[in-house]
């Protein structure tokens, strides 16, 4: 050893032991505001939920305030039941489906952003932030009202562009042509999040690195793939793996969407599902059991994502 | 950036909680406060009665105050459910005349048999039923509303002109209506396919039911051969005057802007229709619904509302503000804002109320809020009128599907 | 290819008039390129706020031209009796009022608690760091409507119900994790020898990462608060349930009452109350969105 560092690692074993302590103490006092905040709110319904999943809990217990103890029984009755096979195929596939037209038109309309001009950026961003600014509830009353098959909007302009005779047309007859509106919906709201998140993310790539890859010779597709997608890798894991998580489990616009009058088992997606089984029907035991059984479901379909991110930050 | 500007932040966060502290609203209520629960359309449509009753109660009953709480349909029930769980349920609550067994069943509500309210004995029977339950009576009625065809003079009178006294005369009307006037999207008589409140109104002319109680279990009778009448006579009368696509509902499109676009001569819906025909306005009467029989009306489902005390309530006070509110004043005040009052003692000839004097009520058991929330009777007609199904097969599936249901 | 690598590539110098036109050539081909993508750009967002400028028209169209037979884009007869009818509907101005103050408290507080956490969870090896991260997301994963009731239960045990301050600690609760999660990875792409650098200079750690680190994460820490801002403003299910008086509710809850009754909807009153409500969040995203610019040039100057 030189002598200089002799001295330096002399000096780190005089360092008061208070000092020490102090200095690892510092990320738990980082984290502590937030473990305080959810344990005080959230300790006691995430321990109730999983106790009433075990428990019959009906209206008539809920004002008794007493459950009776069943074990697995809601357990098994949801797992035989086949509905909830039915209902999982489809909210999977329609979760595939969300989040692939999610992440990838929100993707492509960020690269818009940087490649149109400042004026149309402006525009576009503006845009993108109202559509995100409207309540859920609000965006699905406006849709009903534009499809509905009476007099919506939807169909006048299709006729009127002539792609065909749309007058009176339903556009909820069948259960792909709901779950097709549905997604369209969703799909249209989540967009601006990614668009807007992606382009964010594009403001760290640095520029000079672009401009050497394309001196070099590189296609755009090269330079997406070796400069910006690394920098923009932590971001697509976020954005996918909260996709996953929202899309799997909505509800407010299913099932405002689809009306609360046409829902059933033929179209019933997760959220939808817990949402009656559960709730509209007052079993809440049942309901605590799907509830963690979709939770169950949700972390093994983003595990994939989550452990890149996991990952990511061991390697630092 | 640097400690300043994080200290800075984080002062913000601190004035913030305090401006929530210190903004937010008063919290819970004083000890003498009555907490109402009624539906947002009392304050839209009749917030003064509401208001007398208030006084009322408040110069019978010196030092207590009413905290009157509107709540909207959709979910008004998850909130009553998360106020049970947490002990703070309101004094007084209005419910949907087909929600009330369900919660009685379940001992949400305080026993108020031996109260004596204003009118109780000349209650409306379709409305008093949806209060009474296992002997007991937890429920006032409030109001009601029928059901009534809504139509357009001009295009009847285009058409022959003469009001339908039986069920066939009013298909051939229809036909004579929908000849001259052809466009894709009107309809002689619109009615959205799976309103089920039609469709078993004709099963309950027939005769038919929705389920019986056999030996203490229920039993869905909607394949039994009088409901199949009724839901095949639905289903020529669909066919002949509807152009509703078979799987929509009478809430999208409102049947009313349907008849304001033009797109329907007549429609089978609420009394209050006429206020929002658009254009139409003149030019729209009301007749009530005929039987198969002729010159007898159809049994109509009676809508309504009753007003019920949760446990944890102030029983002698919200029984007192209940009273106030549904008192002769008040009952004629509604009566005079289209709606069908509690009492058959100020029962009077409006379209609305004769259609009210025979109706039919969905089978009182605490699970039939599970049958509507599933749409089985909504899957049923939607099969039958887009012909994927057979009427016998289809009703077969729903009346399977009832008995399980009721019977959990 | 681009003129930087035509250059660089060592293009042969020729007779002058050559070069000079070909990058003539060159610039209008970009303005070409530039100006097909604007196109492509204002397709989108025709598209994209169709429904938007949908709500914004009908708010302006008197109730005659709304249940008219034939819909037309823009109001014949534009009136402000929508907007007029709205605001003197029962309770407007404490509901904007209140959805202020919620969001106003749970941007800051979230901000401030959720960046302290990122960062312990990016830049500090300790134990617990991964379980902690493992909590984080889970919270996320939970099914919201399971959560409704003992939540409400929770709140009424601290006589939180009907009280901003419960909606509050609410939206925080649902927040947080999102937060955490979304500020951790942004953190994580910052490069690690500018913190190095700052700690050659003698100042401890903590220092170090809010002077260099805050202004780096910025476009994340504004993309974060918008969403946090947006969520909190929009959201609906637990603000319903806890804000029982009419006095106490938000914005959301207060438009409910347009379409949650038995008789007719009033459309117009609706959309124009809906344009109103979009308006804080328009106002607050264009303050904050000049961050994000500033990002982009920041990100430029540093390697």
């Amino acid at each position: 050893m030189t002598v200089a560092a002799e001295a330096i690692a002399h000096r780190s074993r005089r360092r008061p032991r208070l000092k020490r302590i102090a200095h690892a103490s510092v990320p738990y006092l980082l984290i502590l505001p937030v473990i305080v905040v959810i344990t005080a709110i959230l300790g006691y319904p995430l321990y109730k939920l999983v106790t009433l999943s075990f428990q019959q809990y009906g209206l008539a217990e809920l004002i008794q305030k007493k459950g009776v103890w069943i074990g697995f029984d809601n357990f098994s009755s949801v797992l035989h039941d086949e509905v909830f096979w039915r209902v999982l195929l489809r909210t999977v596939i329609f979760t595939a489906a969300n989040v692939g037209l999610t992440i990838g038109l929100g993707t492509l309309i960020a690269f818009l952003l940087v490649r149109v001009s400042t004026w149309v950026r402006i525009l576009l961003t503006a845009g993108l932030v109202l559509v995100w600014s409207m309540p859920a509830v609000v965006a699905v009353q406006v849709w009903v009202w534009m499809t509905n098959f009476e007099n919506g909007i939807l169909n006048y302009v299709l006729t009127e562009l002539h792609v065909g005779d749309y007058t009176g047309h339903d556009w909820y007859g069948s259960t792909f042509s709901k779950l097709g509106m549905v997604t369209l919906l969703i799909v249209w709201g989540a967009i601006p999040f990614v668009a807007i998140t992606v382009y964010a993310g594009l403001a760290q790539v640095p520029r000079e690195l672009v401009e050497a890859a394309e001196i070099d010779g590189a296609g755009p597709g090269r330079v997406f793939r070796d400069v910006t997608f690394p920098v923009l890798k932590p971001i697509f894991l976020i954005l996918t793996s909260l996709s996953i998580i929202w899309d799997f489990g909505v509800f407010t616009q299913p099932y405002l969407l689809i009306g609360s009058s046409a829902v059933d088992t033929s179209n019933y997606l997760m959220g939808v599902y817990v949402f009656i089984e559960g709730y509209s029907h007052s079993d809440f035991g049942r309901g605590a059991a799907i509830s963690l059984l979709m939770l169950l479901i949700v972390a093994v379909l983003s595990i994939f994502y989550v452990r890149r991110m996991v990952k990511m930050g061991e390697a630092q | 950036m640097n400690v300043r500007a994080m200290a800075a932040a984080v002062l913000v966060a601190a004035l913030a909680v305090v401006a929530v502290g210190v903004g937010g609203a008063s919290g819970g209520s004083s000890a003498n406060t009555l907490t109402v629960w009624l539906q947002v359309d009392a304050q839209s449509g009749w917030s003064e009665v509401v208001a007398a009753a208030n006084a009322q109660f408040k110069a019978q009953n010196p030092g207590w105050d009413v905290d009157v709480q509107y709540q909207t349909w959709g979910t008004h029930l998850a909130k009553f459910d998360a106020t049970l769980a947490g002990g703070n349920a309101p004094d007084v609550i209005e419910m949907g005349n087909t929600e009330m067994t369900k919660y009685s069943a379940a001992g949400a509500f305080q026993d108020l048999t031996a109260i004596s309210f204003p009118n109780k004995s000349t209650w409306l029977q379709g409305l008093a039923a949806s209060g009474r339950y296992g002997g007991k009576i937890y429920g006032v009625p409030y109001y009601a509303g029928s059901r009534v065809v809504t139509y357009r003079t001009d295009l009847f009178r285009q058409a022959g002109g003469k009001i339908p006294q039986s069920q066939a005369e009013f298909i051939a009307l229809a036909k004579r209506i929908g000849a001259k006037n052809k466009a894709k999207t009107f309809s002689p008589v619109y009615i959205a396919g799976t309103d089920w409140y039609v469709a078993m109104s004709f099963v309950y002319d027939y005769g038919g039911q929705i389920a019986i109680t056999r030996k203490g279990k229920w039993v869905g009778t909607l394949d039994k051969p009088a409901a199949l009448a009724g839901l095949a006579a639905y289903k020529r009368f669909f066919e002949a005057s509807s152009r509703a696509p078979a799987g929509s509902n009478e809430g999208t499109p409102p049947p009313y802007d349907v008849m304001a676009h033009g797109n329907a001569a007549s429609t089978y819906g609420a009394g209050w229709f006429t206020c929002c025909v658009g254009d139409y306005k003149n030019k729209v009467a009301q007749f009530v619904m005929p039987s198969h029989t002729k010159g007898q009306p159809i049994p109509g489902f009676l809508g309504g509302s009753d007003l019920a005390v949760p446990v944890g309530g102030n029983k002698d006070k919200a029984a007192a503000w209940i009273s106030a509110f549904t008192d002769n004043a008040s009952m004629t005040a509604l009566r005079a804002k289209g709606n069908i009052p509690n009492t058959t003692s100020l029962l009077g000839t409006s379209v609305n109320e004769r259609a009210a004097r025979k109706s039919w009520f969905v089978p009182q058991s605490k699970n039939w809020v599970n049958v509507e929330n599933g749409n089985v009777l909504r899957t049923m007609l939607q099969r039958i009128l887009s012909g994927r199904s057979s009427i016998k097969d289809a009703a077969s599936v729903a009346s399977d599907n009832i008995t399980y249901t009721l019977n959990q | 290819m681009s003129a930087v690598s035509e250059v660089a590539a060592g293009a042969r110098p020729v007779a002058r008039a050559t070069p000079r036109a070909a990058s003539i050539r060159r610039a209008r081909r970009r303005r070409l390129r530039r100006a097909v993508w604007n196109v492509v750009g204002l397709g989108v967002f025709l598209v994209l706020v169709f429904p938007v400028f949908w709500m914004i028209s009908t708010a302006f169209k008197p109730d005659t031209e709304i249940h008219s037979s034939s819909p037309t884009w823009f109001s014949i007869h534009p009136t402000l009796q929508h907007f007029r009818d709205a605001m003197a509907r029962p309770y407007f101005w404490e509901v904007v009022k209140n959805s202020l103050i919620v969001v106003g408290a749970v941007v800051a507080l979230s901000m401030v608690v959720a960046f302290l956490a990122a960062v312990a969870l990016a830049k500090y090896r300790f134990t617990g760091n991964k379980l902690f991260v493992v909590l984080v997301i889970g919270i996320l994963m939970l099914p919201q409507a399971g959560l409704v009731i003992p939540l409400y239960v929770v709140l009424a045990k601290y006589h939180l119900t009907n009280h901003l301050m419960g909606l509050v600690l609410t939206h925080l609760v649902i927040l947080l994790p999102f937060a955490v999660w979304t500020l951790r990875g942004f953190i994580m792409g910052i490069p690690k020898e500018l913190e190095e650098a700052a700690m050659v200079d003698g100042s401890s750690r903590l220092g170090a990462f809010t002077r260099i680190l805050l202004p780096l994460v910025a476009p994340g820490l504004v993309a974060t608060s918008v969403f946090v801002f947006i969520t909190s403003w929009n959201e609906y299910i637990f603000a319903n349930v806890i804000l029982t008086d009419q006095a106490n509710q938000t914005l959301t809850v207060w438009l409910s009452y347009f379409y949650g009754t038995s008789r007719a909807t009033d459309w117009g009153g609706l959309m124009a109350a809906s344009t109103l409500t979009a308006i804080p969040v328009v106002i607050f995203f264009l303050l904050v969105q000049r961050k994000i610019a500033f990002g982009l040039t920041a990100g430029a100057v540093k390697a």
